[in-house]
């Protein structure tokens, strides 16, 4: 490998690192996000009440399906969303819109995350063995 | 003039490893690993992380004297001779006897997709009016036990064919899988096994990709095992690790990925059962 390739590759690899690092304040802003748009939500004029924590449901589900249809469904988005509904039949609305909120970032972040790759990128350290 | 160059090279640099063929993949890898174990010889690899662990080694060398996965492959033995209720057996599905695991998995052309040995043995219980076996744990790890142990020696030999783009297809799917980050953590198979292979991921060393397929199904101590299991029941580990949904074992997603995890080991021999912590 000569010298200029070997610069390439290090090139490459700076700029993946500074990509990855984009990749991830931009998770973490997402998410903060989220979570200030959802609890502005719940302290705002949205009551906590059936109708509004079943909206949240089928916004979670919504969500997870969209995840799922391209292999990107996290782990636990489908457990938030049983408890969401658990949380329903004990009355504990609040509850239940906290966990479907939740699923729905995930459902979001996931299909993101799966889309973001949808072409094979050969990452920098293997790359620069072919 | 110069600039030009430059974004060509990054191209072809690009192009080559997109393009890249399984052989070009597997030597990449081994050059990788060679790179990082300059003293680990190839053979050794079927050894997964105790090839790079010398103390976990010691610990693993102790447990094969006794294998805790002996009386799988006795129940596996049985498994194997006793026929069907309708007179057939797993002897007439498979006529060249037990030591076939070197077969798969292979590119089943008539049905057009990614043959694995569990699935081959369930096709077969299906056409004789059995019961599929269950893809993770149960009896179908000591029938798996029985085959790999008598398949013992034999050298992996995984062909892509190049007269079929299907399954050229279903290999890439498999490598798209294997650098697709997934899951909360936001990680992928290579970030673990290639990129941090030999450092420590709570009190386990990660293992190369290399060899990974080499010993299945393995008798692991872990608590939540506590036996014998399969690979896929494995990359169902793997993927909640990271806390991504796991794919349905034996679903297209996961035979992809062993097809092209499987390709990395040619040349290596089958161990199987393995034992791992
Ligand atoms: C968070 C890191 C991590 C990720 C990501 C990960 N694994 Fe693992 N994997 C482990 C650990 C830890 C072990 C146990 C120690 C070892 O053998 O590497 C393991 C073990 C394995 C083994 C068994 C090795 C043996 O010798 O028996 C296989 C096969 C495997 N992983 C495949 C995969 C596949 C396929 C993926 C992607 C779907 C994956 N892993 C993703 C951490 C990871």
């Amino acid at each position: 490998m000569s010298l200029l390739d070997k610069y390439r590759i290090r090139q490459a690899e700076n700029l993946e690192k500074t990509m990855n690092r984009v990749q991830r304040w931009a998770a973490v802003a997402i998410v903060l996000g989220l979570m200030a748009g959802s609890t502005a939500l719940l302290a705002g004029e949205m009551k906590a009440d059936a109708a509004t924590a079943s909206e949240a449901i089928t916004r979670a589900e919504a969500a997870q399906k969209k995840a799922d249809s391209v292999n990107g469904e996290w782990r636990d988005t489908g457990k938030f969303i049983k408890n969401a509904k658990k949380a329903v039949e004990e009355g504990d609305y609040a509850k239940a819109i906290r966990l479907a909120n939740k699923a729905e970032s995930e459902g979001n972040l996931g299909y993101q995350q799966a889309v973001s790759q949808s072409k094979l990128e050969i990452p920098s350290y293997l790359k620069a063995m072919y | 003039m110069k600039k030009l160059l430059i974004s060509l090279a990054v191209l072809l640099v690009t192009a080559v490893s997109a393009q890249a063929g399984p052989e070009e993949d597997r030597m990449a890898f081994i050059k990788y690993y060679k790179g990082k174990f300059p003293n680990v010889p190839m053979e050794e690899y079927a050894n997964g992380a105790y090839a790079i662990d010398p103390v976990g080694r010691e610990n693993w060398e102790a447990i094969e004297e006794f294998p805790p996965y002996e009386p799988f492959i006795d129940r596996g033995q049985v498994m194997w001779e006793k026929p069907f209720a309708n007179g057939k057996g797993y002897k007439d599905c498979f006529p060249d006897g037990p030591a076939i695991a070197h077969n798969y998995p292979r590119w089943d052309r008539e049905q057009g997709l990614v043959m694995t040995l569990p699935l081959a043995l369930n096709q077969c219980r299906k056409a004789n009016s059995e019961k599929p076996l269950k893809y993770k744990k149960g009896p179908i790890n000591d029938i798996l036990s029985y085959i790999a142990f008598q398949s013992r020696g034999k050298v992996v030999n995984v062909e892509v064919p190049k007269d079929d783009p299907r399954a050229m297809a279903a290999y890439e799917d498999g490598k798209k899988f294997y650098f697709t980050r997934r899951g909360q953590l936001n990680f992928s198979c290579a970030t673990c096994h290639v990129q941090n292979t030999g450092l420590k991921v709570r009190t386990e060393i990660l293992s190369p990709s290399v060899g990974h397929i080499t010993h299945w199904p393995v008798y692991r101590s872990k608590v939540d095992w506590g036996t014998v299991g399969t690979l896929h029941r494995r990359f169902t580990g793997c993927n909640k690790n990271i806390r991504a949904k796991p794919m349905k074992a034996q679903g297209p997603e996961y035979r992809n990925l062993e097809y092209f995890l499987s390709y990395l080991s040619n040349g290596l021999e089958l161990n199987g059962p393995g034992a791992r912590k």
